[in-house]
């Protein structure tokens, strides 16, 4: 009996101990250890964070300024599809005429001019005051424009305060409006052949209903926009449908709800690679179809640069520099140290000393070049046994430009404001006139085919100055036709333009007589963004860093290739011992394989 | 309970059987609650554990709900007044920035436009990041189109009762409230708090004072975990309260088996097996209840053995007593026969004397018979000779040996035979006896009035009734007439000389055939006795073919008004009058 009771009593006293210690290890936040907890916090990538205007009632003791103004804000709220709110700042009568799907005008505002009011008045006028800066129409397309804004708001009074009884049709919305309802995206087609990628930018409204990932898919598939149309396709079918735009475990989920043939699913694939990678922030991709895999319970999974490898244009790996040097041409090697290019060319130069060759993009490569007296052009593969042919005889060609299907392009000047666009294939030398029917009456004094394959640029002088216009190549040999030409670049009557290169699908070069660098495409005003070095006479550029070369000329005629390394000018070209080459006779002239 | 399928039943019919369904069933259910000690220790543990776990549930529940939303809201509000003052910041932003444009009347210039309030949205919105984390709305009813939001939020999640508390508020105040939050494109409302504040413009006195502020934090995460935890309590809870109650069972199943042994070995016990004992392991208490149990059970079967023994003695001495008196008795039998044949020759007193000793010899020698017969009986000696009869035949055979003494009593008998045979298996020698019995009874007690016999059978038993309508019974008696030496009323001469043996033996009889003998009786009724038999020998008798209580009686009860149905004594006695 009294062993067991202090058996007992022993017992009592380690289970005290051991709940005590067992309390004490256990608390409640754990110290020394790492843990692994998902940061939702982060935000969805594919629907960045916005601000938007939410429309609001007008105000019964606004004055007439103030009651626009409200509208004007009305306008801008993205979320409300059918404007109702901004009905309400107009009168019923007006609010049944006004249509705001027309198109938006978009303007920098200046301070709005109201027509001194009388007492007791029942009508007021306000003119809205600005400058406008471009129009979106009704596909997306951003078109800069120049104008002034000059509108005039009649107002009434009624019991409910100032009502806009009359004013103009379509959104007038400023550049912040747009700036925070419209976000730009690049939606990324197919070229007529289905092997390169064409970029089609877009001004897409935020939709606060949907995710801006799920929006720009829909309108990826809904297919491209004027200016593309007809020369682009798409991999997707007609009635394709979006389910939704998703992230799962750090990919992309695209529901769709039918696939495309299988012939076409790289293509896909490279499209929506393309028209997301900048949204997903390098995560890769599944397409799925109704929520299934995508083919048969096999998943289709999207590497992230997916698109770079489906155009290899887009990345532009392998492209070095080509320039001339000592009446030759000259590729740029290791080190920046240039060596001849094999064959003819390498040997001797023919062409005019005043313009730049043109390289053609697939093995073998070409370079073709315009003749001194610009009627001839010579074409010579870049193999040890290339030898210079004469490919074109015209009036006055402008310098060639290859497109990436070995075809080259040019422009003869038939006569004073007659321009004949000429495109001959590298496989049988065969020679089709290009209808274009814009260009036939104005000077072509440059033209150059973008990488994509399907934009072209050209420089053209009419009458009031010469101007940049970009339009889109449609149809093949006897069919070619460039349409939908939008001017990119304007300027006045004493502007020149010295020399074009496209940097990418969207955004080219542009060097005036005045030696100013600008940076032009269809979708921003041209912006002088990069200084020029003195003495610049031509430049070459590939969507790469350091890829913006300019051939220069000092003061002394010595010639030299810079290049651009987003703060100053370096030279390009170097010797064996690292110095800088420059003399009398080159480096001059760079150029890229295309563009 | 399929309705209307053959014969159609009237709702209430349903609802009636229903009830009485469910009555029985719940009776059935009280029943075994009450018996099972487990089954109530395990219930009343349930119900106990389930209220504590309740409570305490609820309680923690609100608990780390309140805690946890607490936290969310007050983070939420540091948030909201960290934006706030930079809302503030850039809305008295220097005109620097803005004088590029000039601005009209000093206020917000570019309503809807490039305006401050626009930027100072657009910042928060990239604080606040996707609107899961919260969305911003910012307003200001004076100023034409300084309305904003930030990504998807609906401006409706705000409701007007919100707006009114926040413009009665003084600035800078927050008014945090919980609401559903809605959202452009999705459908549902989601849970949240939205901190609604005037912005606070005393430092600024050019700015309007009509900015209104509100943080809408989405609280679905928060919703969810809240619920993922009660589930998780409820689960834990409800597998707490399975196992108190297993624990329960446990418990109880220790302490219930012993006591359910020593249960089934005291029914043991009771029904005469005296050597059962109960095993007794350990030494605690049940140990103890055990070894006690076995002391009594020990006792017990001492005294009944030392009871059994003396009774036993007490049943020879009778037996031998009987037997002894037989032989002198013979002789003075035959003395007395002697003398009674010769009483002419003497003179009257003395003939008068051999009379009386001849009745009383007779007497007992009748007596000395049935101490004989009773003491056989109380040995266990009894035997039936079993034979199939039928019943009206050792009726009339009985009723014809009750002739001469109902005509000395004027009485009549009214025979009431079914007209096909009765055939059961029995001792006919014995029933008769207990006929004759019943009838000298009746005639006896029947005061000169009929006597009423009625035979009835069924399939499985066989019933002879004798009725008489004289003094009847006392409430209480119906058994005890069959006690031995038992009279109704001690001062009444026994007219026909029975010997108070007749009813025990009867009764003793009726047991040997494995039927019943009962009695009733009513004060100035009248009594009735039944016999009831299987048809066959050894086959336990389920109900009888005719009724204890006469049926005239028994309708004039139902007559009365009393709707109870009759506890009939037999019912009383034992219930072996089961119907």
């Amino acid at each position: 009996m009294r062993t067991s009771r202090t058996r007992r009593r022993a017992g009592a006293v380690l289970l005290a101990a051991a709940l005590s210690w067992s309390a004490a290890a256990c608390s409640v936040v754990p110290t020394g250890r790492s843990t692994v907890v998902e940061d939702r916090d982060q935000g969805n990538p594919l629907d960045p964070p916005y601000a938007r205007v939410i429309a609001m009632e007008p105000n019964p003791s606004w004055t007439p300024e103030q009651v626009v103004t409200g509208f004007r804000a009305a306008m801008a709220s993205i979320g409300d599809v059918r404007y109702a709110a901004a009905r309400r700042y107009l009168t019923d009568d007006f609010a049944a005429r006004w249509k705001p799907e027309t198109g938006v005008t978009v303007y920098q505002p200046a301070p709005s001019v109201t027509a001194p009011l009388a007492e007791g008045a029942t009508e007021a006028r306000v003119t809205l005051k600005g400058a406008v800066t471009a129009s979106i129409d009704q596909d997306g397309q951003y078109r800069p424009r120049g104008g002034t804004l000059d509108e005039l708001f009649t107002l009434v009074k009624g019991p409910k305060g100032w009502r806009i009884s009359a004013g103009p049709d379509g959104l007038l919305l400023s550049q912040a409006d747009v700036e925070r309802a419209y976000e730009p995206v690049d939606l990324y087609f197919l070229d007529t052949k289905r092997q390169g990628l064409v970029i089609d930018r877009v001004q897409m409204p935020v939709d606060p209903a949907s995710t801006l990932a799920k929006t720009t898919v829909e309108r990826l598939i809904k297919g491209p926009s004027g200016s593309l149309r007809g020369a682009v396709e798409t991999a997707f079918d007609t009635g394709t449908g979006l389910i939704d735009v998703t992230t799962e475990n750090n990919r992309v989920v695209v529901d769709l709800t039918e696939g495309v043939p299988a012939d076409r699913a790289a293509a896909m694939s490279a499209q929506l690679a393309g028209t997301l990678s900048k949204l997903a922030g390098g995560s890769s991709f599944e397409v799925r179809v109704n929520g299934e895999p995508y083919r048969s319970g096999v998943p289709l999974y999207i590497d992230a640069q997916e698109h770079l490898r489906f155009d290899r244009w887009m990345a532009a790996v392998d492209a070095a520099p080509y320039y001339l040097q000592d009446g030759a041409l000259r590729v740029l090697g290791k080190e920046n140290v240039g060596g001849p290019v094999p064959g003819g060319a390498g040997r001797e130069y023919t062409g005019s000393p005043a313009a730049a060759p043109a390289i053609s993009g697939s093995a073998p490569r070409h370079v073709a070049a315009v003749s001194e007296d610009g009627r001839r052009i010579s074409v010579a593969p870049l193999t040890p046994d290339g030898q210079w042919e004469q490919w074109t005889v015209g009036n006055d060609l402008v310098p060639p430009s290859w497109d990436r299907y070995d075809s080259m392009w040019t422009v003869d000047r038939t006569g004073p404001q007659t321009s004949v666009v000429l495109r001959q294939y590298a496989d049988d030398r065969r020679q089709y006139r290009v209808a274009a029917p814009e260009l036939d009456t104005v000077e072509v004094t440059a033209l150059k085919v973008a990488r994509d394959g399907v934009r072209v640029a050209v420089a053209v002088k009419d009458g009031t100055g010469e101007k940049v216009m970009i339009g889109a190549i449609v149809g093949d040999r006897a069919d070619s036709r460039i349409g939908n030409l939008q001017i990119a670049m304007d300027g006045d009557e004493k502007q020149t333009i010295e020399d074009i290169a496209w940097k990418d699908g969207t955004a080219l070069y542009v060097l005036t007589g005045k030696s100013e660098l600008f940076e032009a495409s269809l979708i921003a005003e041209p912006s002088q963004s990069i200084p020029s070095p003195p003495g610049i006479r031509s430049i070459a550029a590939l969507n790469k860093n350091n890829s913006l070369l300019a051939g220069v000329e000092d003061d002394d005629g010595k010639l030299q290739v810079l290049y651009w390394d987003g703060d100053t000018w370096e030279p390009q070209v170097k010797d064996e011992k690292g110095a800088a080459v420059l003399g009398g006779d080159g480096p001059a002239f760079p150029a890229f394989p295309l563009g | 309970m399929v309705p209307a399928k053959k014969h159609r039943r009237t709702p209430r019919q349903l609802v009636r059987g229903v009830r009485r369904r469910t009555r029985r069933a719940a009776g059935r259910l009280r029943r075994v609650f009450w018996r099972s000690l487990q089954l109530r220790v395990v219930t009343s543990t349930m119900v106990i554990s389930i209220v504590v776990v309740a409570v305490l549930g609820v309680f923690l529940m609100q608990q780390i709900q309140q805690s946890v939303l607490e936290s969310r809201v007050r983070a939420a509000i540091s948030e909201a007044q960290a934006d706030r003052n930079a809302v503030l910041g850039f809305l008295t932003q220097p005109e620097n920035d803005t004088s590029e444009r000039p601005a009209d009347q000093g206020e917000a210039p570019q309503g809807g436009g490039d305006s401050p309030l626009s930027r100072a949205t657009q910042a928060l919105a990239e604080r606040a990041g996707s609107a899961s984390r919260y969305s911003v709305i910012i307003r200001n009813e004076n100023l034409p189109g300084e309305f904003f939001g930030t990504t998807n939020i609906d401006p409706r999640s705000v409701p007007d009762r919100l707006r009114a508390e926040v413009k009665k508020n003084e600035p800078g105040r927050n008014a945090p409230w919980f609401l559903p939050l809605y959202y452009e494109g999705r459908a549902d409302a989601v849970p949240g708090v939205v901190i609604g504040t005037r912005l606070d413009t005393i430092g600024a006195p050019r700015l309007d004072g009509g900015y209104e502020i509100y943080h809408l934090v989405p609280l679905d995460r928060e919703e969810k975990m809240l619920g993922s935890l009660q589930q998780m309590l409820i689960v834990v809870g409800s597998g707490l309260v399975l196992l108190l109650a297993a624990i329960a069972s446990l418990v109880t199943r220790q302490v219930v088996i012993p006591v359910r042994l020593a249960r089934q070995a005291a029914e043991r016990l009771a029904s005469g097996k005296l050597d059962e004992r109960l095993k007794v392991r350990g030494e605690d208490d049940l140990a103890r209840l055990g070894t006690s149990f076995n002391e009594m059970a020990a006792n017990l079967a001492l005294k009944i053995h030392q009871l059994e023994e003396l009774s036993q003695v007490q049943r020879q001495f009778v037996s031998d007593v009987s037997h002894e008196l037989r032989t002198p008795l013979t002789t003075v039998r035959m003395a007395a026969d002697l003398l009674y044949d010769a009483r002419e020759d003497f003179d009257p007193m003395a003939a008068r004397s051999a009379e009386l000793m001849q009745n009383q010899l007779e007497r007992f020698e009748s007596m000395l018979a049935d101490l004989l017969e009773i003491s056989r009986y109380d040995a266990g000696a009894a035997t039936l000779d079993v034979d199939s009869v039928d019943v009206r035949d050792v009726v009339l055979r009985a009723v014809a040996d009750s002739e001469a003494l109902a005509e000395r009593h004027s009485t009549r008998f009214d025979l009431r035979l079914p007209g096909e045979p009765c055939m059961a298996e029995m001792d006919s020698r014995r029933v008769e006896r207990i006929l004759r019995n019943l009838l000298f009874n009746a005639i006896e007690h029947g005061e000169g009035r009929d006597v009423v016999v009625s035979v009835g059978a069924d399939r499985d038993a066989v019933a002879v009734a004798v009725r008489d309508y004289g003094v009847g019974l006392k409430p209480g008696e119906e058994t005890m007439v069959f006690d031995r030496f038992w009279r109704a009323d001690p001062s009444r001469a026994r007219t026909i000389g029975g010997t108070g043996l007749g009813l025990a033996i009867s009764r003793e009889d009726a047991m040997l055939h494995g039927g019943w003998l009962q009695a009733w009786g009513a004060p100035g009724e009248g009594s009735q006795f039944r016999l009831s038999l299987p048809r066959t020998a050894g086959v336990p008798l389920r109900g009888s073919p005719l009724p204890l209580v006469p049926p005239e009686v028994e309708m004039r009860r139902t007559w009365r008004g009393h709707m109870t149905p009759v506890l009939s004594p037999a019912a009383a006695d034992g219930g072996q009058d089961a119907d």
